[in-house]
């Protein structure tokens, strides 16, 4: 028989520390008593979650009717030119992006944003073959979804391994922007006007890194941190 | 009415394919989140190691005494309902260290019930939708009577061990608020927002259970010497270890420190049934008017108690809430709708109108030969909407059991609280399935 010696209460055999305050609990004589069954068990379940088949094969089906129906009637009635494409190219899109929500879970997050990219490049030269011009779609349409794409991953990747706090989030949101502004000038400025340069995306930039530099400054310093968590919790 | 009137009633229940929710099972549903169910859980231990297998045919036994147990929810256009469910199970499984897992109306074979062991420990959990804790604790004992018999126990009928040969009562299925709720007024909701015990939230999804095990006749005795009634002495021990939480912690201003209590309305009301019949009470104090003193504490607790805790105005209470479920207008809106609204209301309202739960079950009448067999009873509200904790009480014979649960780190709450029991000269035993990180 132990007990907590801040709080005077009488602790379960199985218990190392006091629950109440965290105080180590050491009977020497009771030694042989940590053997004895536990009153909870220890192992813990994962919480069963739903699977959502039914939601997938609906979305399916209304996705290929839809891309069905448009195909008849860019056959039959509507005959200018090949409109319906787009259309059909929008729901394997849907398709894409939808896939590890409602059909495939378990799909790893990095697969599934690489997975997205494709799909919006296939998607872009479905629009090309419809459109006269393709130029743009080779000289910066797949290079912009590249980037953004690997951006992406790079940004759940910092979301995933890096620490986890809102402060940090912020940092790591905060950067991806700053980034995706600069690299968008590039990419266009690359098509339009056949040179290099930073104009507005500067700015953008500017503002990013004194955020940045703001954040990572209160997160280097536990007082300041502190001081902040307390005064903006919610 | 004549027997075979009865019988017609009785049959018209039985068969019936679907049942509406009571008032209270409305708001439920709709607080419903991926890391959020209301789910409680009540546990019997036995003196003896349960055998699943003949656990399960108890179970198998037992659950189509109980149709509203044994229902599946389903949505409607404007409301959800339960109806029967008829697919496998519910099955008997090990226990978790998790216990009070959210539960997903989808998942498990679409049951809202779950039956556990672990060693001689029998736990049942329901979500909250079903039926409030006497109603689960019928279903629980009584498939504790049945497995005892299996084993070849004389066991009694009685108390809150139903006959599983009868057919269910139609009371017994009944939402009992809509025959009670009839005062000529309705009294104005409380709405004051409450001080909320901040902490660090446990990771998805943990819920840290403290477990205080102490003698009834001690505490009783305690209680008698401040005047009050072991849940007064109780609600007012819990009300002091929250002033004080909100005294030592940081804060820009204090605020009323409130208990959100459910009251049994089956005390009150003659009725019969096995779905939620309870009404919130929120004693407490203002600590702005000043420094309370524990004696004053359990004083305006005690005070409170006997103001509102009567028959007239808990119905004038169950009138109010009535109220919103009888209007046309409401009725018609969509469930989508109803759903966003009472969500809204709860999280922005009634979440914030007490700083923490507090439930007292009392002594758990169980039939004479069935005692032997029974060694403890505990109870979970399980697992709090917000950030707090809630806090459970039941007791069976001399042994009394207070659980806390609650999904943060902290155990300042709990901490005090026991503290002041055994200052006031209560034994406490501690159990626990906190894992303490150095």
């Amino acid at each position: 028989m132990s007990y907590c010696v801040n709080c005077g209460v009488e602790l379960d055999a199985t218990i190392k520390d006091c629950p109440l305050c965290n105080t180590p609990v050491i009977n020497p004589r009771e030694l042989k008593e940590a053997q004895k069954r536990t009153p909870f068990p220890v192992e813990k379940v994962p919480v069963e979650m739903v699977k959502r088949k039914d939601m997938g094969l609906l979305v399916s089906i209304v996705l290929v009717a839809i891309a069905v129906t448009c195909a008849g009637l860019n056959l039959f009635v509507f005959k200018q030119n090949y409109w319906s494409v787009a259309v059909i190219g929008a729901c394997l899109l849907l398709w894409v992006i939808l896939l590890p929500e409602i059909i495939y879970h378990r799909l790893n997050v990095y697969l599934a944003v690489f997975l997205d990219g494709l799909a919006v490049i296939v998607y872009l030269y479905l629009l090309t073959w419809l459109t006269e011009s393709n130029e743009w779609f080779y000289g910066v349409g797949v290079e912009i979804v590249f980037f953004i794409t690997i951006l992406l991953e790079a940004y759940i990747l910092c979301l995933r391994v890096l620490p986890k706090s809102i402060l940090t989030y912020a940092l790591y949101t905060v950067t991806a922007l700053g980034i995706l502004c600069v690299g968008l000038e590039l990419l266009i400025d690359k098509l339009v006007r056949a040179e290099i340069s930073v104009d507005w995306s500067a700015i953008m930039a500017t503002i990013c890194i004194i955020i940045d530099v703001a954040l990572i400054c209160v997160l280097s310093m536990r007082r300041l941190r502190n001081a902040v968590r307390r005064r903006l919790h919610f | 009415m004549s027997k075979k009137g009865i019988a017609t009633a009785v049959d018209a229940v039985t068969k019936k394919d679907w049942y509406k929710l009571d008032l209270s099972a409305i708001v439920y549903p709709t607080l419903q989140r991926r890391d959020f169910s209301s789910v409680y859980r009540l546990s019997l231990l036995l003196k003896e190691d349960i055998d699943p297998e003949v656990l399960q045919k108890a179970i198998d036994m037992t659950m189509p005494r109980f149709p509203t147990y044994k229902a599946a929810m389903r949505k409607g256009l404007f409301w959800r309902f339960l109806e029967p469910n008829h697919r496998p199970g519910p099955f008997v499984q090990p226990d978790v260290k998790n216990p009070c897992q959210p539960m997903s109306f989808k998942a498990n074979n679409r049951y809202l019930i779950r039956f556990y062991y672990y060693y001689n420990r029998i736990s049942f959990e329901a979500h909250h939708s079903l039926g409030d804790g006497t109603g689960g604790m019928c279903v629980l004992l009584t498939v504790t009577a049945t497995y005892l018999r299996l084993l070849g126990k004389d066991i009694e009928n009685g108390g809150m061990v139903l006959d599983i040969r009868e057919q269910p009562d139609p009371e017994e299925l009944e939402d009992a608020y809509m025959k009670y709720a009839n005062a000529k007024v309705k009294p104005p909701r409380p709405g004051e927002k409450t001080y909320r015990v901040r902490g660090t939230k446990e990771p998805f999804y943990t819920l840290n259970i403290i477990d205080g095990i102490m003698s009834t006749s001690e505490v009783m005795k305690v209680a008698k010497s401040y005047n009050a009634t072991i849940t007064e002495y109780l609600n007012a021990v819990l009300i002091y270890a929250l002033a004080k939480r909100q005294e030592e912690g940081f804060h820009m201003r204090l605020k009323p420190v409130k208990i959100a209590m459910p009251v049994n309305l089956r005390r009150f009301f003659p009725a019969k049934t096995l779905r939620n019949f309870i009404t919130m009470i929120y004693p407490g104090i203002d600590p702005r008017l000043g420094e309370y003193t524990f004696e004053e504490i359990v004083k305006h607790v005690h005070n409170y108690m006997q103001y509102y805790v009567n028959e007239k105005f808990l119905r004038g209470d169950i009138t109010t809430n009535a109220a919103t479920t009888r209007n046309t207008f409401i009725r018609v809106v969509p469930l989508f709708i109803k759903d966003f609204v009472v969500r809204q209301f709860y999280t922005k309202v009634q979440d914030r109108n007490s700083s923490a739960g507090l439930t007292n079950m009392g002594a758990l009448p169980v039939p004479e030969s069935m005692r032997p067999y029974i060694e403890r009873v505990d109870i979970c509200m399980g697992q709090p909407f917000s950030s707090r904790t809630n806090c459970a009480i039941i007791s069976f014979g001399d042994i009394m059991t207070i659980n806390f649960a609650s999904s943060i780190i902290e155990a300042d709450v709990e901490r005090h609280f026991f503290r002041k029991l055994v200052k006031d000269g209560i034994h406490v035993k501690i159990e626990s399935n906190r894992e303490i990180e150095d």
